[in-house]
């Protein structure tokens, strides 16, 4: 197992935490809703990289965040932090609201990005969906995971946090379509690997079509049998696609591993 | 009640119908060739009469049933079969690549104008010696494959998939099925565990190779696992497959049918081969309910005593809707699935035409 360190960083202002590990390709990565977590993906992939985990400001026990007015101007600030820890060239991957927070660092400083990758991505969405926040714990376990049986207990976020998470992700994530956003997404060139849980109620393989649609370069991988927390439900299959995507961005399409079975 | 004719594509030459995988020793190109064509004769005889439905089955390494890809024969039937749906019962999907039965069955359905109705099926435990898949996994398969087949044909961009048991890269099903969005699904429902599949994902039912007693408690468990889920199937819903056969009285019906070896073989494939058999119970291919599984495959005695269990119809015309409307009573299944005894050759021609003309159109005001 790959042991994530916990560090900081100063950046336009706020004090930033994140969590980090490996060596090699920097990969970024950005939470959802629900706060920084590494899943066992992440320590799969920091087997092969650089993976860097930031805590979105106003997030976990940082202190309220009421600065950032928008997403746009959150991502300057954590392209600032990016930047800060003197990371070139890297890969960006983001999980539900975070996936939107991705993509609007790659809209306003697109040079360093080398691939995007959105798990379970809320940036752009069909309707109002289930929301794995201000419901009991067993819904919202029953949203973000297909077996949440085969999960195991993590207590919940207590609730002061949990309200300030919730109140920061309403205020930016903005509505399920926003014309202004989508504009930008369609001069966006960096390649995109959109991962969708085949079960997922909160960001429903439904809506992959959008992202092909409105993204230039986006490649969409339905993962089967998980639900919204894609990558800690079905950690070996989503670290191997993506592992495979940083790689080798669209060839990834092209099978390159032997399917010898004996030689 | 509708009725779809099931020709099976049996070898008509002489052949081992008691070992699987059945040599081919005394295979012989004439009689391989003649039971294509006469396969293509009954489904067309067939069609002319109004039978609702053709059925078409896979199956390996026997000469019982000579399509081991189901598609290639449903193809064929496209300038053949005018009218009738083209029932695919089915695919084994758990040994195949799931992409392309999404393809093959999109294909048939644009040939046909929208006439497929696509049987997805498990397979029974012999067939997954076919292509060396281990049967521990193939309800985890099935239910895999099930949903990427029903993604490749509603999904308009092209979209990987990341499975247990599959993985593409990019898939993009060209052409589309004609019926929106897909073809009607059906799939096996003997064991409880399909029939909360098959509740669970909205699909019709299929029992085949069983009695109608143990086939009534699957289907009843079916439709409360459905009441669960919040929908009722439709009577059409429900198919039952049994062997027919129709003559003018019921003496010559059971006389004939008695030479023919009681129609369908009694015995399922799997337990042509004991190994097989055992090492795919073993593995847990048969589920929690085990035991009715493995004995509705094992169901077997003389005609009358298969008309009685619900196997078989077999009489006059008056005696078979008699035997029809019992099943509609006892089951609840909308559509028969009807193999013939090919092997009686002008006999089962005969037998077609007398169920088409005499039965089916009181069948159908059932």
């Amino acid at each position: 197992m790959t042991a994530f360190s916990t560090e900081f960083v100063q950046a336009d202002g706020f004090r930033i935490r994140y969590r980090a590990a490996g060596d090699g390709e920097p990969l970024i990565c950005l939470h959802g809703g629900g706060g920084l977590r590494i899943s066992r993906a992440h320590e799969m992939l920091a087997e092969r990289r650089r993976v860097i985990a930031f805590e979105i400001p106003g997030f976990g026990e940082s202190p309220e965040n009421t600065r950032s007015e928008s997403l746009e101007a959150l991502a300057h600030s954590m392209n600032a932090a990016v930047a800060a820890l003197d990371v070139a060239g890297f890969g960006l991957m983001g999980n539900s609201f975070g996936t939107k927070l991705a993509l609007w660092m790659a809209i306003v400083r697109p040079a360093p990005v080398r691939a995007i990758v959105l798990v379970a991505p809320a940036a752009i969405r069909e309707d109002a969906r289930a929301s794995p926040a201000n419901v009991s714990p067993e819904q919202s376990a029953s949203l973000l995971y297909a077996h949440p049986d085969r999960q195991p207990a993590v207590a919940p976020p207590l609730p002061d946090i949990e309200a300030k998470q919730r109140a920061l992700t309403r205020r930016l994530l903005g509505p399920p379509r926003d014309a202004a956003f989508e504009a930008r997404l369609r001069e966006l060139e960096t390649p995109v690997l959109a991962l969708f849980g085949t079960a997922d109620r909160v960001t429903p393989p439904t809506a992959a079509h959008l992202y092909r649609e409105i993204l230039p370069n986006c490649h969409n991988v339905m993962v089967y049998d998980a639900a919204h927390a894609i990558d800690a439900e079905r950690p070996e299959a989503v670290a191997s696609v993506v592992e495979d995507f940083l790689d080798r961005q669209a060839r990834f399409l092209v099978r390159h591993t032997s399917g010898l079975i004996h030689p | 009640m509708k009725a779809s004719l099931f020709c099976t594509t049996r070898y008509d030459g002489p052949a081992s119908h008691t070992e699987w995988p059945a040599p081919t020793d005394t295979y012989l190109a004439e009689w391989g060739e003649l039971s294509m064509r006469k396969t293509l004769e009954q489904f067309q005889l067939g069609d002319e009469l109004g039978f609702d439905w053709v059925t078409v089955a896979e199956h390996h390494f026997a000469p019982f049933s000579m399509t081991p890809n189901p598609m290639v024969m449903a193809a064929a039937l496209v300038g053949v079969v005018k009218r009738a749906k083209i029932a695919v019962l089915g695919p084994d999907i758990p040994i195949l690549d799931p992409v392309r039965v999404a393809e093959e069955l999109a294909m048939v359905d644009a040939m046909t104008n929208g006439r497929v109705i696509a049987g997805l099926m498990r397979g029974s435990a012999n067939e997954y010696v076919t292509y060396n898949v281990n049967p521990a996994e193939s309800r985890e398969r099935f239910d895999e494959a099930f949903q990427l087949i029903r993604m490749a044909w509603t999904e308009t961009q092209p979209f990987g998939w990341q499975g247990r048991y599959y993985e593409y890269r990019s898939i993009s099903c060209w052409p589309k099925p004609s019926q929106l969005p897909h073809p009607p699904i059906y799939m096996s429902t003997a064991s409880p565990e399909a029939g909360e599949f098959a509740a669970r994902h909205r699909v019709g039912a299929g029992f085949a190779f069983t009695t109608l007693q143990i086939a009534s408690k699957a289907a009843k468990h079916y439709r409360e696992q459905c009441r669960i889920h919040g929908w009722e199937p439709t009577p059409e819903q429900v198919i039952y497959r049994l062997a027919m056969h129709v003559a003018d009285t019921d003496e010559q019906a059971i006389e004939e049918m008695s030479s023919a070896g009681g129609g369908l073989p009694s015995l399922g494939l799997s337990f042509r081969n004991k190994a097989v058999e055992q090492a795919a119970a073993a593995s847990g291919y048969y589920g929690r309910d085990i035991e009715t599984q493995r004995e509705r495959l094992q169901s077997r005695g003389a005609v009358m005593d298969r008309i009685e269990k619900g196997q078989i119809i077999v009489g006059s015309p008056e005696t078979a809707l008699k035997q029809i409307k019992r099943i509609r009573d006892e089951l609840g299944a909308g559509v028969l699935d009807l193999a013939v005894a090919s092997q009686l050759g002008d006999k089962t021609t005969r037998a077609i035409e007398l169920f088409g003309t005499k039965v089916l159109p009181r069948m159908h005001e059932l």
